[in-house]
């Protein structure tokens, strides 16, 4: 279409007269002309636009009021919902404050309790306690190996899912794994329930259970829990117990071939070569081990 | 302006922005669907939509919101079928001063053409080009209510007047 740009301009009026007659003078510009007059006059429906309204008016319309709703009104539940944040935020921070302490395999880790009496959480162990209620119970939750340096006070309990220790202030060792627990006095008096039975242990003495079976124990004469020297020490104590130990504390998966793991084993390990450790328990018991990433076999050496 | 905001829900400026626009409303419907008779309900309905979310709209997109509503509201219950529109019966020939026979005969089948040509129009080409044509709508304005630029509005013409040009010289 020739002078496309004109002829747009003089369809939405733009063109001055001069440039109109210019734009007729153009060829074929009358056909788009009588286009353009004879389109103007296409018959649409006459609205009558009162009588329109007025039909309008008739129908039964409802406006959608918006909710008008007082400023204040939205203040006061700004006010009230900051309310509910610091209740809420103040009964987690006060009232609900669940302190957890985790450690995992081959961590040790140090903490103190609000009136200062300090924890040693052994490998692969969990503490769980409420520090807002502390001062008036002195409760926690132990899932795993710690030692325990009571402050005098109240009664200073450790739950376990295997027995509640009840101290008044000393330091003491319990030690909760899978079918086993053993609670170990190093000062001043230590009261075990265990299944209704309470046995009270002076420093020396240890109460221990395993496979739900109370056996009874050598005193004797450490004065803190050997693992705190980076050792683990065992005194007639079932295999499979000293390995799920040395597993803790080295992150290596143990398998055991032809060997009976019920066997007691009195020694110990340390916790920072692990070819000495393997060795000081493989060698006493007559074993050989092999390792294969952190997978170590253990086996009888005469069967090889 | 400011203070007409929200006005909307008053009456006597409803019935003002009604009666501005009823007319070109109802014609923006006929072009769509070529039924005079569907084309004031759907615009009394679009109206009505309006009058009831009259306090949400934003006053100076309210013409805009009436024509997309039409728009919509034609969509969703006018088929589409083939839009024959008539001419007014007293519709004056181009030339007024030539009343002879044969220019007017001439000139009848020429708008027979043109209602053809019209009628094979996109519809978008269409409402574009009867807007102008028939209610004066400048090129700016129209885009304004379709939402769209002014480009695509100018496009739309050229391509209506490119389509009719062939169809009326073909023929």
């Amino acid at each position: 279409m020739k002078k496309e740009k004109e002829i747009l301009k003089w369809l939405d009026g733009e063109l001055s007269a001069d440039e109109i007659a210019d734009l007729k003078q153009s060829e074929d510009f009358d056909t788009i002309e009588k286009i353009a007059h004879y389109a103007s006059h296409i018959d649409t429906p006459k609205i009558n636009a009162e009588e329109a309204l007025a039909a309008f008016k008739n129908r039964k319309l409802t406006k959608k009021k918006t909710k008008v709703r007082p400023l204040y009104f939205s203040t006061v539940f700004k006010v009230a919902a900051v309310f509910v944040v610091l209740l809420a935020s103040a009964y987690w921070l006060f009232l609900n404050s669940n302190q957890t302490f985790e450690t995992g395999i081959a961590q040790t880790q140090t903490f103190k309790l609000p009136d200062n009496s300090e924890v040693l959480l052994n490998a692969s162990s969990k503490i769980t306690f409420n520090e807002h209620n502390w001062d008036k119970q002195r409760d926690l939750t132990l899932e795993g190996e710690a030692y325990f340096q009571v402050q005098k006070g109240k009664t200073f309990s450790v739950k376990t899912t295997d027995g509640v220790v009840k101290v008044l202030g000393t330091h003491f060792d319990v030690k909760q794994r899978d079918n086993y627990y053993e609670v170990s006095c190093f000062e001043g008096l230590v009261s075990v329930t265990y299944n209704n039975t309470t046995v009270k242990l002076p420093p020396g003495k240890s109460f221990r259970v395993i496979n739900k079976q109370i056996e009874k124990t050598d005193d004797f004469d450490a004065q803190t829990p050997s693992w705190l020297q980076k050792e683990s020490s065992f005194t007639r104590v079932p295999l499979n117990q000293v390995i799920a130990e040395l597993e803790r504390q080295y992150d290596i998966k143990i398998e055991t071939q032809g060997i009976d793991t019920s066997k007691l084993f009195t020694g110990g390990f340390t916790h920072t070569n692990q070819k000495t450790a393997l060795e000081s328990i493989t060698i006493p018991l007559q074993l050989s081990y092999r390792i294969k990433g952190k997978t170590v076999t253990l086996y009888q050496y005469e069967v090889q | 302006m400011s203070d007409k905001k929200n006005n909307l829900c008053e009456e006597s400026y409803f019935s003002e922005f009604y009666i501005k626009n009823v007319q070109s409303a109802t014609n923006f419907a006929y072009y769509k669907s070529g039924d005079s008779d569907a084309a004031l309900d759907i615009v009394q309905d679009a109206f009505a939509k309006i009058w009831e979310n009259c306090s949400q709209i934003d006053y100076t997109k309210v013409k805009t919101y009436l024509f997309t509503t039409v728009n919509n509201l034609f969509l969703n219950t006018v088929k589409h079928q083939k839009v024959v529109m008539a001419f007014a019966k007293d519709t004056p020939a181009l030339d007024k001063t030539n009343q002879s026979p044969e220019y007017l005969l001439e000139e009848e089948e020429f708008k027979i053409k043109l209602q053809n040509a019209i009628a094979s129009l996109s519809e978008a080409q269409r409402e574009v080009f009867l807007m102008n044509r028939i209610d004066g709508k400048k090129y700016r304005e129209i885009a304004e209510i379709l939402d769209i630029s002014q480009k695509a509005v100018e496009k739309r013409m050229s391509g209506a007047l490119k389509t009719l040009k062939e169809q009326i010289e073909n023929i």
